[in-house]
């Protein structure tokens, strides 16, 4: 964090409803899910715009849309919602009788993928696939580095699949009870999951040896690898826990652990897209930027209720939040990336 | 954050859940509850607000082999809590032929769920017709009444006072401890079902064998009878005997109650129950507690499930109460004397 002289600028505002995810879309438009089923849109100027996607629902999933200037919503009605940053939208599925909560881009493949149930859909340019079914409902889903596979956690393990060839059998990675949450290593070298039993697993891609680290307060829903997947960070700690997979990986050796909140039980975390630094929420409102590297965690801002969303734009120079009773903002860290 | 009760509904097909949900969801009350059905459920529900689960149920990976939890409710109840509209409850039906326990067990493990929500009372719908034959050959019917806090004896205008009376003891031989309730399409007092804190360890005064409770009211007024703070002789046990019921059969469940006048070492009492759960909790459906320990002035109470158990610090007793230990298990094969050296041993 040695760049970091200004303080980091925010602003905030009360969007009234449970912040269920938040995302920016590739020329940094802000999307703030709510639970209330609005999708409220901060443009480049700052003015909010609320679209009703849901109404008298929630909307449980966001990504920013892989083919252009628009937010992917995934609902309780079993809704996927296009909404253009700049206006209007059009439902791009319906999956009665399913919720959406998972729902994930990748914008070099212009690809997306949903979960419906024990289903997982992908769809990019060359159409519509249905993956599955899988042991259970889907708890977590997320693409490879390259775009080309998608993980999908459930009860059991994982499964990866290559998503254009649905035929192909795909690669199951087995651990015994429920995974909750998935991530991929940006080496495409590791696949983590959070499990139901407050701990982490992870496998190792090219042999699937896996290991498994135990010991969380919670689940570790939120799995963050930072942008050289060399280090692997999570919720559920009451200090910064980050686990080393440089040389021969974690096994055997303790996490690095610092920045510890007394009382506080972190809630989210992201990645910085190009440093090494993590961007960690916590449950009484705090938002702290994380630099392994030194061992230092630094506030960020104090606001109220859990953590609930976060989320960095593509340079790391933005960052948006949002917690359960409704607060969201705009974080900007000037002179990080000076 | 205040917690929302969960109300778990149990019973066979045909015995009444759903026209008790109906009642629960169309009468005039005021608030507002969920509703998780199972996707195979009877018929259509008339609430705005209900989820179709599909009962996952997940093996927890942490050594324990009984303890399960439903993947689907943990689920469900986190979309729910993200809803702008907050709920005065939720209501969770299982199918009939559905084990009460990974409901239960849900509640007992998961953080986010204990956060949000909380249990309040497993009530079990029985059809008076059909339920001496049932709970002869379902384990299921047995074990959903062994897990229940409420039982309401459902349909009774289809049998008369005999077989009712034989359908109540049989429940009692499984449960004495649930309060049952009589009633003709589901007709109950929402508050005889609802709100009842049966696992709330704060709300917990003491632990008594509901039959003198029993609400022989087939009108659903439901008027609450739960008023046996006072005293009444023959639920004070001046002797340390196990009551066992002289009917139990092989394999099937029963109910084993201790007591006793002398202090309990909690220590002791902690580390001794945890064991006993661990290697017996298999067999051990519900276990409950209300202690008196040497030196407090507040009452220890605790609940457990299987193999997972929760105990807290209860309510003061009143100055001049006679301060009285309870221990009671329903359960299979259980070892009354074995249980007893225990729990003795436990008494300082």
């Amino acid at each position: 964090m040695s760049g970091t002289v200004r303080p980091p600028e925010i602003r905030s505002f009360d969007l009234g409803a449970f912040v269920t995810a938040a995302a920016f879309t590739p020329k940094g438009a802000a999307g703030f899910a709510l639970g209330s089923g609005a999708l409220v849109v901060a443009d480049a100027k700052g003015e909010l715009f609320s679209t009703e996607v849901n109404e008298g629902g929630a909307l449980l999933s966001l990504a920013a849309d892989p083919a252009g200037e628009a937010f992917l919503t995934g609902d309780d009605s079993g809704k996927v919602v296009r909404i253009h940053a700049g206006g209007g939208g059009e439902t791009v599925e319906i999956v009665k009788g399913k919720w959406i909560e998972h729902l994930v881009a990748h914008a070099g493949r212009k690809a997306f993928a949903f979960a419906a149930g024990k289903e997982a859909v992908a769809i990019d340019a060359k159409g519509r696939r249905a993956l599955g079914p899988h042991p259970s409902t889907i708890a977590g889903l997320a693409f490879s580095p390259d775009g080309s596979r998608l993980a999908a956690a459930h009860y059991g393990g994982a499964t990866v699949w290559v998503h254009d060839q649905p035929a192909s059998a795909p690669r199951k990675l087995a651990w015994k009870g429920s995974h909750v949450a998935i991530a991929y290593a940006p080496t495409a070298k590791f696949l983590a999951t959070a499990t139901q039993e407050n701990a982490i697993h992870v496998w190792r891609l090219a042999n699937s040896r896996d290991m498994q680290m135990q010991g969380y307060v919670a689940k570790p829903k939120w799995l963050a690898w930072n942008m050289d997947g060399q280090s692997l960070t999570s919720s559920a700690t009451e200090a910064v826990t980050v686990w080393s997979f440089q040389g021969d990986g974690p096994e055997g050796k303790p996490p690095l652990e610092f920045g510890p909140r007394e009382g506080a039980l972190m809630s989210a975390v992201v990645a910085h897209p190009r440093q090494a630094l993590f961007l960690a929420g916590w449950d009484d409102g705090a938002i702290t930027l994380a630099d392994p590297k030194i061992k230092r965690a630094g506030m960020v801002h104090r606001g109220h209720g859990k953590i609930s969303a976060l989320a960095f734009d593509a340079t790391g120079d933005r960052a948006l939040y949002g917690t359960e009773g409704g607060e969201a903002g705009l974080i900007t860290l000037p002179g990080l990336n000076r | 954050m205040s917690q929302i009760p969960v109300t778990v509904l149990t019973g066979f097909l045909g015995a009444g859940k759903t026209t008790l949900l109906n009642r629960i969801l169309t009468e005039n009350h005021g608030k507002k509850y969920a509703v998780i059905v199972n996707e195979f459920g009877e018929m259509g529900i008339d609430g705005d607000l209900v989820v179709d689960a599909d009962e996952e149920i997940f093996e927890m990976n942490n050594g324990c082999i009984c303890c399960t939890v439903r993947g689907d409710l943990i689920r469900i109840i986190g979309g729910l809590m993200k809803r702008k509209d907050k709920l005065d409850g939720m209501i969770i039906e299982t199918t009939g032929l559905a084990d009460p326990a990974p409901v239960a067990q849900t509640f007992f493990t998961d953080q986010e769920v204990r956060e949000r929500t909380k249990l309040d009372a497993v009530v079990t719908v029985v059809d008076a017709y059909h339920f001496l034959d049932r709970v002869q050959e379902s384990r299921e019917a047995e074990e959903q009444v062994a897990f229940a806090d409420v039982i309401l004896v459902n349909k009774t205008d289809l049998v008369d006072e005999a077989r009712l009376k034989q359908v109540e003891a049989r429940i009692r031989q499984i449960n004495p401890y649930a309060r049952t309730l009589r009633s003709k399409k589901s007709e109950v007092a929402l508050d005889a079902v609802l709100d009842r804190g049966a696992f709330d360890l704060k709300r917990i005064l003491d632990i008594q064998p509901a039959f003198l409770e029993t609400d022989h009211d087939d009108h659903g007024h439901g008027h609450d009878h739960h008023h046996h703070d006072h005293d009444h002789d023959h639920h004070h046990h001046h002797h340390d005997e196990p009551k066992l019921d002289p009917n139990r059969h092989e394999g099937g469940i029963e109910s084993i109650s201790f007591v006793t006048e002398k202090p309990v070492d909690v220590q002791a009492f902690q580390k001794w129950m945890s064991g006993i759960l661990q290697s017996k909790g298999a067999d051990i459906l519900r276990s409950k507690g209300i202690l008196s320990v040497a030196g407090a002035d507040k009452r220890y109470v605790f609940q457990g499930v299987h193999m997972l158990m929760d105990g807290d610090i209860g309510q003061p007793w009143k100055p001049g109460e006679k301060r009285i230990s309870k221990l009671v298990f329903i359960g299979r094969n259980l070892d009354a004397a074995e249980l007893k050296r225990g729990f003795d041993s436990c008494a300082t």
